[in-house]
């Protein structure tokens, strides 16, 4: 009943958005940032998410000159994820915990504002065992801070004051926020974190203006909830999309679960202005013993497709049902468009923590590539392309196994062959750059009790580098999305947990959990330059232009579960340890640290490389 | 705040007495490094469901908590108790004195830490030391 009425409402708000769209428009002034490669003005550069850059002044063959411009201390020793923003003039610099915001003048590197919240200490726990925060967002000359107590907060960009705030969930239930806000058109986006704490992830839209709640999209539960339309919300089925129909979430829990449904939405967030349509991917089912919650689980481990004006799902995709693993769907979702056999596709791709690549059709949600982006990939054989689903291999299914049995040598681990750490696009090769993960692990599930605000995981782990490869616990890859193909490898001792950067200069930048900025060919991953941060990074490179030059940056400051990933391998399992690799080593290399790391060519080099290519 | 002071030295001095006395009776029975009394077990089941390790590392060598196995070499049981349910959220610690499970088997995972505090118990699983117990864990 409800549908009806909504559908009804949802044919005015089209009308009303596209009057707008020609009116004020639905936001210009960040369309317009976006649009001038001389500012970063979102997390990935762009709506579409594909962390590319058309700045070239640093090139293949200047880069190798790069030197420290300037660098800042954000004051916080914990980990540094995201990347800075950069509008005009100005530089937004955000912390972990307690998520300080900083307004810094490009001009002489001062500071304009700071925006210091007082956030109730309790959520620390709450977050354990890191407190990262992925970044801020820009739009309608405000600046968007998701705190950690889930408090979304809009600041005047120009004089950091509050403009208004909006409460997105409850710490004392065990949800917070490390994701940062996403700025499409006339909303910004948010969703929740607390997967491991029985959270129950939902997406929430708020109007840009005034903080209003404009949608919430829940990932498990009724269909109300889910805004689904049970005869026109998609799924892939049976080699065809079709309605995902009555109560698709329900049908898939035993009881009352879902209520502790976890899907939770922690990822980045990307959009088409054409297609009206936000994607993202939904966390982990409640625990992590499968055994506790038959059944496929849904809408957990899925990409969806929403409308941004209602919040109405057009297409969903479960990518793993009834998860075993902690193979949470959240990884970004880039928006291209690929030539695919013989055919120009507006496609989707998603790099899951599973191991495995999609590329979909991201306008129909059709399944059209899947394959794994590791070899060492063994917890399945593949997707079947038919039903869309990973055949599970025996041997490394906990839920087979059952509580309280160890089941070992699972590739990849809990953390994925990749995780938060985004992927850039490289528009000249249509290639991806993506930092991975090499990593296994032993999973023993176990029964646990749901406490409201207690940690609800109910799984024991250790990880190690996969076996029998390089003895490194990562690899930077270039991948093939057209055609699910790895193009080259480059092996890393550590799991790369620092998104990727492209640019026209035919560069790609990443960050190692070392410290290391590194510069490497797209076309073949030869490094073409490096210099050692303090830290570790796990921070997103991020380029801009300021007077005439470019900048490329990254935080240096280690933490997140990469981080606590290292020390987990001190005195862990040996078997895979040894080796050159293993997180134990990390300690050898880095320590805490908390800054920002800005690099540019020496002044001339640009002009002499430019002679020299002439 | 002079009261907790006091409350704190006390407890020291009632923590230096227990320590005395341990020698002879340590708050744990293990045998063969990973079969352990049932109030042990329990200790251990309630380090493993609230997921201690993410902090405390799985061998409680310590992660971004700090290390359990040497805590434990200086920590009076009644330290130990106090931390456990006030905790530390500055620096990340919850307060379990929220949690019955916790509330129930604090001083069985006092006895767990303890041991491997002591080496006595091996990292890792632990298994109750008789069928009668055994039996008890499959309900």
């Amino acid at each position: 009943m409800r549908y009806e009425y909504r559908s009804m409402w949802v044919g005015v708000a089209a009308v009303a958005a596209t009057v707008a769209s020609v009116t004020a428009g639905a936001d210009p002034d960040l369309e317009k940032r976006m649009g001038d490669p001389s500012n970063w003005a979102s997390q990935a550069g762009d709506y579409a998410n594909t962390r590319w850059s058309d700045l070239n002044q640093i090139n293949a063959s200047n880069v190798g000159r790069l030197q420290v411009a300037w660098t800042l201390s954000t004051g916080v020793l914990r980990g540094h994820e995201g990347s800075p923003l950069v509008i005009g003039d100005t530089m937004y610099i955000h912390t972990p915990f307690p998520n300080n915001v900083y307004a810094v003048n490009l001009k002489d590197q001062t500071y304009k504002w700071k925006y210091e919240p007082k956030q109730d200490a309790s959520v620390v726990p709450v977050m354990c065992c890191d407190t990262v925060n992925r970044g801020l967002a820009y739009g309608d000359g405000k600046i968007f801070l998701q705190q950690a107590d889930t408090t979304l907060v809009a600041l005047d960009a120009n004089t950091g004051k509050v403009v208004w705030t909006a409460k997105n969930g409850d710490p004392k239930i065990g949800e917070t926020n490390t994701n940062a806000p996403h700025v499409f058109k006339d909303k910004v986006i948010t969703g929740i974190s607390g997967g491991e704490f029985g959270v129950r992830g939902r997406v929430i839209a708020y109007n840009i203006k005034d903080g209003k709640k404009a949608w919430t999209g829940w990932s498990v539960g009724p269909d109300s909830d889910l805004l689904f339309d049970p005869q026109k919300t998609m799924t892939w089925t049976n080699g065809k999309m079709a309605p995902v129909g009555k109560d698709s979430s329900l049908k898939t829990w035993e009881g009352e679960q879902w209520k502790l449904g976890g899907g939770t939405t922690w990822g980045w967030y990307s959009y088409d202005p054409k297609l009206n349509l936000v994607y993202y991917g939904s966390g982990n089912p409640g625990t992590w013993n499968p055994s506790q919650r038959k059944g496929d689980n849904k809408w957990s481990m899925t990409i969806f497709a929403r409308d941004l004006d209602t919040g109405v799902a057009k297409w969903v995709y479960q990518m793993t049902p009834h998860d075993e693993w902690d193979f949470d769907g959240v990884n970004e979702v880039p928006l291209v468009d690929l030539d695919i056999k013989g055919k120009k596709v507006p496609a989707l791709v998603h790099f899951d923590r599973n191991g495995i690549a999609y590329t979909l059709n991201r306008e129909t949600g059709e399944l059209l590539v899947a394959q794994k982006y590791d070899p060492k990939v063994n917890w399945t054989s593949g997707v079947d392309m038919k039903t869309g689903r990973p055949t599970v291999v025996r041997q490394y299914s906990t839920d087979a196994a059952g509580p309280d049995v160890n089941v070992k040598d699972i590739c990849p681990a809990a953390l994925g062959t990749k995780d938060q750490q985004p992927v850039s696009f490289d528009k000249k090769s249509n290639l991806f750059m993506v930092p991975t993960n090499h990593v296994c692990m032993t999973y023993e599930p176990f029964q646990v009790e749901y406490v409201a605000g207690q940690p609800y995981v109910g799984a024991t782990l250790t990880m190690f580098p996969a076996p029998n490869s390089h003895g490194g616990m990562g690899n930077f890859i270039a991948w093939d999305a057209a055609n699910g193909k790895i193009v080259w490898s480059k092996p890393e001792r550590f799991s790369v947990w620092s998104g990727a950067l492209t640019t026209a200069g035919d560069v790609v930048f990443y960050g190692t959990l070392e410290g290391y900025i590194k510069a490497v060919s797209p076309k073949d991953g030869k490094e073409l330059w490096k210099f050692k941060t303090p830290s570790g990074i796990i921070g997103n490179v991020f380029t801009y232009q300021y007077g005439g030059k470019q900048y490329v940056g990254v935080y240096s400051g280690i933490g997140g579960w990469a981080g606590i990933g290292m020390a987990a391998g001190l005195t862990g399992n040996t078997e895979g340890l040894g080796a050159v690799g293993g997180y134990k080593d990390l300690a050898k290399y880095t320590t805490l640290g908390g800054s920002l790391f800005v690099f540019a060519l020496p002044d001339g080099a640009t002009g002499a490389t430019a002679m020299n290519q002439r | 705040m002079k009261f907790w002071k006091l409350l704190m030295f006390s407890a020291l001095l009632t923590g230096a007495a227990v320590a005395a006395g341990a020698a002879d009776a340590a708050p744990y029975t293990v045998k063969e490094g990973n079969k352990v009394d049932q109030k042990t077990l329990m200790g251990w089941r309630t380090w493993r469901a609230l997921a201690c390790e993410r902090c405390h590392g799985a061998q409680q060598e310590g992660l971004v908590g700090p290390a359990l196995v040497e805590s434990l070499k200086k920590l009076t049981k009644e330290e130990f108790h106090q931390k456990v349910m006030n905790g530390n959220p500055e620096k990340g610690m919850p307060p379990f004195s929220v949690s019955k499970m916790v509330v129930d088997n604090w001083e069985g995972l006092y006895g767990y830490l303890k041991g491997r505090s002591d080496g006595k118990i091996k990292p890792g699983h632990v298994y109750p030391m008789d069928a009668s117990a055994q039996s008890a864990q499959k309900k």
